[in-house]
């Protein structure tokens, strides 16, 4: 399935996932590690060991420099 | 409220006195205001600066660091002269050098569960400046139990983040509901910082926070505000509030003594449930 990953601050990219896919291997697809970005949903964080169930996502990264 | 400013205070505020959304009666709002400030490095710096000269009557700072050299590309309200003194201490100096209407608590400590619920709710805003992921969530879920507004920003590298979390709207969890593992997310320590980037972006922080106590304006609420230095571009990320938000959904927490902040900020006994639910 094909997917838009739009990473905040980079612009959208098209990724191509098998059926079955979670939404942490979205985020590997466009070199993010899912341990430091929060994958959102129609402005919801999912879970990114679930399977991707959307073809739009934002990627936005938790950052906590102060 | 006062509404009596002296002959100097008419002076000082005039620009914003002039002003009908401020005027008299909300530079008097701002004497009156209590807004505690989390850190008092690169963000705090220049929340406090733009603070006190707005005359946001009363400043409560924490932090229990010291000044390093290292710090003074960025944190402006230190100066050489200070390199070893507490960072509440130095930033009493100067709010005490810029405008002596402004009276600063200092809290020479580190915002902790022990003190959180003590400090907070004697004011009426936070502005977090804080530097770690621990502080954030603490923060967020006091200021939340409490009913308090946060003006919340974070920075890394050359981009920065705001967005302003208050009691009606989703609150930080609701984003970012934990945070990654420690050690996980590198710190600017370790990445640097662009020098002026915690200027731009604790100036917006310090804006939410005057807008919040004029009760004026839109506040960022529900939107995280992504600002990239490198390209001076603002992305705006919308988000909602969660049913299933432990701090401020439909079945909130009463208390934050099951949540442990050292480790990784999960709340106890829901945290299993809610991730699962998401």
């Amino acid at each position: 399935m094909n997917v838009t990953v739009d990473v905040v601050g980079e612009g959208a990219r098209e990724v191509t996932v098998d059926d079955g896919a979670t939404y942490a291997d979205l985020v590997e697809a466009v070199d993010r590690s899912p341990q430091e970005v929060s994958v959102l949903v129609d402005g919801s964080p999912v879970p990114e060991d679930q399977p991707v169930e959307t073809d739009h996502v934002q990627v936005l990264r938790l950052i906590k420099g102060g | 409220m006062s509404l009596s400013l002296d002959a100097t205070q008419l002076d000082r505020y005039s620009r914003h006195i002039i002003m009908d959304e401020i005027g008299p009666e909300g530079q008097a709002a701002l004497l009156d205001g209590r807004v505690l400030v989390v850190g008092a490095g690169g963000l705090g710096a220049p929340v406090i600066q733009y603070l006190a000269a707005a005359g946001v009557g009363t400043i409560g700072v924490v932090d229990d660091d010291t000044v390093e050299r290292s710090n003074l590309q960025r944190q402006v309200i230190h100066a050489d002269s200070d390199v070893g003194i507490p960072k509440v201490e130095s930033a009493a100096a100067f709010v005490a050098d810029l405008n002596p209407d402004i009276t600063v608590e200092t809290y020479e400590t580190r915002l902790s569960k022990a003190n959180a619920a003590d400090i907070i709710p004697e004011y009426d805003l936070v502005v977090d400046a804080s530097d770690n992921f621990p502080t954030r969530y603490l923060v967020n879920d006091v200021c939340r139990l409490a009913e308090i507004p946060v003006s919340h920003g974070a920075i890394y590298r050359f981009e920065g983040q705001v967005t302003t979390l208050v009691p009606e709207g989703p609150c930080y969890r609701c984003l970012f509901p934990e945070p990654p593992e420690p050690g996980t997310v590198p710190d600017c320590a370790t990445t640097g910082v662009l020098g002026v980037l915690p200027g731009t972006v604790g100036c917006l922080q310090a804006t939410e926070a005057v807008k919040l106590l004029l009760d004026t304006g839109e506040p960022l609420v529900g939107t995280m505000l992504c600002y990239d230095a490198m390209d001076l571009s603002v992305e705006r990320v919308p988000y909602r509030a969660r049913d299933d938000c432990p701090i401020c959904g439909t079945d909130p927490i009463d208390s934050i003594a099951g949540i442990e902040y050292s480790g990784g900020c999960q709340v106890e006994d829901v945290g299993s449930d809610r991730a699962a639910s998401q």
